[in-house]
């Protein structure tokens, strides 16, 4: 084991429109920053490489696989997590038909699933079939076979709050 | 799990170069970090020393996509997705945004840097057939040496480059190529999406009088890095623009490939397959071109 | 029979929905502790050896480590598994394969654990490794599990008729043989488990567990407790489609053995790559079909020889493979059928539960084999199954007649046909076969050629992509059948203010059935699905129903949970008969939240006034349901019985364009025509067929677990490729919904089917686009141009 001393990393930044201050270790991943620091557990880990998508968040209006991000690179940045998507208790369109559209099963990739659709519904209100596909590539599903989540979004198109 | 390592994230590439020189090579550059982080994990020995990690990010400058009048420039820290959805890409370098658009995921994309995509040398960087089909330059520097390289020269061979420990590469140059050059990008990858380069392929050309006057063709994932073929390019240049000449390119290029990289488990398939879509590619840009 | 529902059949949002869409849901990992620490498993990097010693002096006074655990700490079975007790919690006597854990570490850093576990050496005697399950039967080949005495694990023979006569009244034999591969479930949620030490009241156990009784048996043996001392719960559950059944009980087992060592809450959570290296996989088969038949298509003899590689340890391997032997010829009425199905040890991953559970398999063969008889008869593939396929009161192959419900076999196939105007499409496509695949034909040479084409190999443009259809049907019996056990429990307890709870000893893997079992309920006594909490799954509250595979839960569980219903509505129309001093014609109705009586509007109570009402007239409001399965037998030497009380049909259409320079399948569309008996929620059952299908596409033409030394090769999801949202077409279910005395309503079984069918549909339409046929799944690039798997020689990642 490395004898040097790490020095641990000031961050500040904007959870779910909270502003946030911490010191943590350098080495810390964003998605352990929300899930263990933060006790955010609605982000998923499911392969720790950025393939599977189950941790995604969105950073500056981006999604980004939060396995991939380290706690030091968020710093002054904007992150929105699953848990930042409804406001003041009612559901954010885009979870209203997830469960009208049956797009959850087990539910493991949907926190990821939304917020990769959130971050297209933003920049893009009307997206079309190939757009939504597109967006949403980067989030493994094993259930659904993705039919009725890209029902989902496809209503949830120009009811977004951007 | 991330070993243990300290962050940095300097304001100027002044004081990164400084911290780069001083750490006396157990320091690596983040900048997407969709390869390190990855690599952290699986236990890559390619980054199991890593000490100190240098987050260039904060550079102002290096996230810039800058036009001039002969040429382009892309920062360091530039994603594929500002590359993809940028108007002076696709206008000038559309391969290039096609390429951009393939790679990954819009999570990968939204984090991945082209420079970070072609630094580590990976033989199926899907940049960079495109960069090498528009002659790509790179900017290198270090605390007292600012240089230029050709792409071609920078990457010289598997997962090894020119870069030297304390130099950190600044950005990519790409002259404007001349607007009669057309061409396309074409990858093969094992699904419609997320998926690693089976083979890729660049090509611009150009016509005059239904010959070929001139020609670039670049390939990915076939050979062990990322290569122009300029003897392929010569062989072509001046021959009728059709079929014939097309499938003689392709065998050609196969027998290149086939003299590069030898006998793989893989070139039962990737061979035949190679020239079959490269000649689809060459059919395909002539036509466009009509 | 209730032919009018209010919402049975209706889309109904799920009970689970909104927990998991706000990020609220707990999975086991998002489960933490005080003073929990965690547990490091060590493993060695051989495949079969015997341990010699383990040596952890390089680590054992390490700061980061508050204890190791191994074999020694076991004070109940060492050995452990679901049929054959041949699963090591620890190994200690050998590695059988690269997964096997010798020993875990505990303490509260996790990362500083994985590094040391590195530093553990373990003496090995390495063994001659067995990788080839036709080779692990030779008679001089080394026992994996020497006191088992043999390395076959199963032998299932079915015999019917005289299989030599019926060859003899054949007009043509056909030969063929297919292989399959292994598959990883790829559940999105890796596996996680704390054990958490309760004292004198035993242990409590939270995990991503499929089936808590089986883990709550496993893990009482092994730590030598009493059932009721084992407190299995189940968290919310990210994907097992079969796979969170062995490995859950083992690694439940660890946990609890180390929590009680060192009596604090345990938890171990393990890596994607740790997933893929140690939990186990579906089945490859290598299957000989020989087949006669008439020169009217008619199928006259059927022998066929099976086997199935079981890996490492016995698992489910006996049950899986006795699907196979029953379900082996397809749903196709045969005379003479000779069948034996082998499971075998190897030192590959261990095989076991996956949906489809045996069927997969030989659907991929006996409906490829279907389609050549039609194509050699110079007759439509809809025809083949048209002329051998079951019908009402048709006999299967173990001798068993189908008579109790709707046999619908010809049914879905007809509705699929019709709806994809198959037969005119099939033929088109036969048209065109011109243009064969290039590479295939000079496979033999191919190093020799050099590789390179010669210019009248190049294929124009337009010749590039051709167009398939293709249709597979299968029979599948439904539930457990001679397999096993069949009976489950439900706890349904109105309260007094007309909400209910309900719990099912079945348990929610993701497919939704909590939701289902609510609309039963609801269905039953009105009661608004919102208003029935479905409470936490553990093992204390609720009888032992069995595990939760075989597409059982809507027909058992849903049975079970009707029956709790109906007791409670005799009970409470008892009840009312009496209070509003009624006739025996008068009809009391349980709807919309209200119970009245039909005609007499004036005697009408809202549910929860109702509720109250019988709370306060002693009226007790819960009840127990139990639903066991009809009896059915099984003659093991000979393979007669009748294998499953009842059975379902489905009939799937792919259509697909092959790019014949590539290699590459697309699949536009493929039409699934199920017949599940009655749909309780068609959210769900849409679901279903939607996520099986596409499970279905990626066996078809992506997945496989390529072994080197029996390690696999693809760890994580870079390498191990499922479907992406953008790998498949349209998916149009269609349900046929038939008739069945068993179940709630007739309703049966969905998950399995809607998997089993595609590859085989998929692979059949790739023969109609291309006129070649292929025995290996998967039809990935390598396979639809040269006929084989190319591998590399080494593990190294990349792709050169």
């Amino acid at each position: 084991m490395k004898s040097k001393s790490i020095k641990k990393v000031k961050v500040k930044f904007k959870l779910n429109g909270k502003e946030l201050e911490l010191e943590t270790k350098p080495n810390k991943r964003l998605l352990d920053l929300l899930r263990d620091d933060l006790n955010l557990t609605g982000t998923k880990e499911g392969c720790s490489i950025g393939e599977c998508g189950a941790c995604t968040v969105i950073m500056n209006g981006k999604a980004v696989n939060s396995c991939l991000v380290l706690a030091g690179e968020i710093n002054n940045s904007e992150i929105i997590t699953i848990e930042g998507i409804a406001q003041n208790g009612n559901l954010h369109p885009l979870q209203e038909n997830f469960l009208k559209y049956g797009a959850v099963q087990c539910g493991f990739c949907t926190p990821g699933m939304i917020l990769s659709a959130y971050a297209l519904l933003r920049v893009n209100p009307e997206p079309d079939e190939e757009t939504i596909k597109e967006a949403i590539a980067g989030n493994l599903c094993r259930c659904t076979g993705y039919k009725q989540i890209i029902e989902a979004i496809k209503h949830s198109t120009k009811i977004t709050d951007g | 799990m991330n070993p243990e390592f300290n962050y940095i994230a300097p304001l100027n590439l002044n004081s990164a170069l400084k911290i780069l020189s001083a750490s006396k090579s157990r320091a690596k550059i983040l900048a997407g970090g969709t390869d390190i982080i990855p690599g952290f994990h699986i236990g890559s020995k390619r980054f199991s020393s890593t000490e100190l990690l240098i987050d260039i990010k904060r550079i102002r400058g290096l996230d810039t996509i800058k036009e001039y009048k002969n040429f382009v420039e892309i920062g360091a820290c530039v994603t594929f997705s500002q590359l993809s959805e940028s108007e002076i890409i696709r206008k000038y370098f559309p391969l290039l945004a096609k390429a951009a658009e393939t790679i990954g995921s819009v999570q990968i994309r939204n984090r991945a840097t082209v420079v970070g995509n072609f630094v580590n040398n990976a033989p199926c960087a899907d940049s960079v057939p495109p960069l090498l089909v528009y002659d790509a330059k790179i900017q290198i520097q270090s605390l007292n040496r600012k240089r230029e390289i050709s792409l071609q020269k920078f990457l010289i061979k598997s997962y090894t480059t020119a870069l030297k420990k304390n130099e950190i590469v600044t950005k990519i140059l790409i002259p404007k190529p001349e607007p009669e050059l057309k061409g396309d990008f074409y990858k093969l990858g094992r699904r419609r999406a997320v998926a690693i380069s089976r083979i890729s392929l660049a090509v611009l050309m150009k016509t005059k009088n239904s010959l070929i006057e001139e020609i670039r063709i670049a390939s990915g994932a076939v050979t062990p890095i990322g290569t122009r073929l300029y003897e392929l390019e010569k062989f072509a240049r001046g021959k009728a623009a059709n079929s014939d000449t097309f499938k003689e390119l392709s065998i050609q290029l196969g027998k290149k490939v086939l003299e590069i990289t030898g006998l793989r488990w893989s070139s039962e398939y990737k061979l035949p397959v190679l020239q079959q879509t490269f000649y689809q590619l060459l059919e395909k840009v002539s036509r466009d071109e009509i | 029979m209730k032919e009018k529902f209010n919402v049975v059949g209706k889309p109904v949002i799920r009970e689970d929905g909104k927990a998991k869409v706000t990020g609220q849901a707990k999975f086991a990992d998002d489960y933490k502790f005080p003073n929990m620490i965690f547990g490091v498993m060590v493993r060695t990097k051989a495949t079969h050896a015997i341990i010699k010693k383990i040596d952890y002096s390089e680590i054992e006074n390490d700061k980061h480590i508050i204890t190791i655990v191994d074999a020694k700490d076991i004070k109940g079975l060492k050995k452990t598994g679901l049929i054959r007790k041949d699963q090591p919690v620890f190994a200690f006597e050998k590695i059988v394969t690269p997964g096997d854990v010798v020993a875990m570490l505990l303490g509260e850093d996790e990362d500083k654990l994985r590094l040391l576990a590195k530093k553990v050496k373990v003496e090995l005697e390495e063994l001659p490794v067995l990788n080839d399950p036709e080779k692990a039967l030779n008679e001089d080949s080394p026992l994996i599990h020497p006191e088992f005495g043999s390395n076959l694990i199963v032998h299932h023979p079915l015999r019917k008729g005289d299989i030599e006569k019926g060859f003899a009244e054949s007009d043509f034999i056909l030969e063929q043989t297919y292989t399959t591969p292994h598959i990883e479930h790829a559940y999105l949620e890796p596996e996680c488990v704390i054990a958490i030490p309760l004292g004198e009241k035993g242990i409590h156990i939270i995990g991503s567990i499929q089936n808590p009784f089986t883990a709550r048996r496993i893990v009482a043996e092994v730590i030598n407790y009493p059932l009721n001392k084992v407190k299995i719960e189940q968290a919310e559950l990210g994907g097992s489609f079969g796979g969170k059944d062995d490995l859950m009980c083992i690694l439940s087992a660890r946990a609890a053995v180390a929590a009680l060592k060192t009596n604090r809450p345990v938890k171990i959570r393990y890596t994607r790559e740790e997933s893929i290296l140690e939990s186990y996989k579906r089945h490859p088969y290598r299957m000989h079909y020989k087949v006669g038949y008439t020169k009217d298509g008619k199928i006259k003899a059927m022998k066929i020889d099976i086997l199935a590689d079981g890996g490492a340890y016995c698992s489910m391997t006996p049950f899986v493979t006795w699907r196979s032997v029953v379900q082996a010829t397809g749903p196709y009425e045969i005379e003479n059928v000779w069948t034996d199905v082998r499971g075998v040890y190897t030192n590959n991953p261990y095989t076991g539960a996956m949906r489809g559970f045996g069927s997969p398999q030989i659907i991929f063969a006996q409906e490829s084999l279907m389609d050549d008889i039609a194509v050699h008869l110079g007759i439509t593939p809809d025809e083949i199954r048209r002329i051998n396929g079951y019908r009402q009161g048709s006999i299967t192959a173990s001798g068993q007649r189908l008579e109790n419900h709707e046999v619908n076999l010809l049914k879905v196939l007809d509705t699929a046909c019709n709806e994809t105007n198959f037969r005119e499409k099939w033929i088109e496509n036969e048209k065109h076969h011109n243009r064969r695949i290039p590479t295939i034909e000079f496979k033999e040479n191919i190093l020799k050629r050099n590789l390179i084409l010669s210019k009248n190999e190049f294929i124009n443009p337009d010749d590039i992509i051709k167009k398939g259809i293709g249709l597979a049907v299968s029979f599948r019996g439904s539930s457990l059948g001679a397999e096993g056990i069949d009976a489950a429990a439900s706890y349904l307890s109105i309260q007094n203010d007309g909400s209910a709870y309900l719990l099912c000893g079945l348990a929610e893997n993701g497919q939704g059935m909590r939701t289902a079992y609510a609309i039963i309920v609801s269905e039953i006594l009105g009661i608004p699905v919102e208003n029935i909490y479905y409470l936490e799954m553990t093992t204390a509250h609720i009888p032992d129903s069995g595990p939760t595979v075989a597409s059982r839960s809507t027909i058992m569980g849903g049975g079970a949970v009707k029956n709790s219903a109906e007791i409670l509505r005799k009970r409470f129309e008892d009840f009312l008969k009496d209070y509003w001093k009624l006739n025996e014609n008068d009809l009391i109705v349980f709807e919309n939240n209200e119970v009245y009586v039909k005609g007499k509007e004036n005697l009408k109570l809202s549910f929860p006034e109702f509720a109250n009402l019988a709370y306060k007239n002693g009226i007790c409001l819960s009840s127990i349901g139990w639903y066991p399965g009809p009896k059915i037998h099984w003659e093991e030497e000979t393979g007669h019985g009748s294998a499953y009380f009842t059975y379902v049909y489905g009939c799937q259409v792919a259509e697909v364009r092959v790019n014949i320079i590539t290699g590459e399948v697309y699949v536009d569309r493929v039409t699934a025509v199920h017949d599940p008996g009655k749909v309780i929620n068609l959210l769900g059952a849409l679901g279903q067929v939607y996520g099986g299908v596409t499970q279905g596409v990626g066996y078809a033409i992506f997945e496989e677990l390529d072994k080197h030394n029996g390690l696999p090769r693809e760890l994580n999801f870079d390498q191990y490729i499922i479907p992406t949202s953008k790998d498949v077409g349209e998916i149009i279910p269609i349900f046929v919904e038939g008739k069945d005395e068993f179940g709630p309503w007739g309703a049966k079984s969905l998950g399995e089917p809607t998997l089993e069918l595609t590859a085989a549909a998929i692979n059949n339409a790739i023969r109609n686009a291309v006129g070649e046929r292929y025995f290996n799944l998967p039809v990935n690039l390598e396979e639809v141009l040269l006929k084989r798997k190319l591998r590399p020689e080494d593990l190294k990642r990349g792709s050169l």
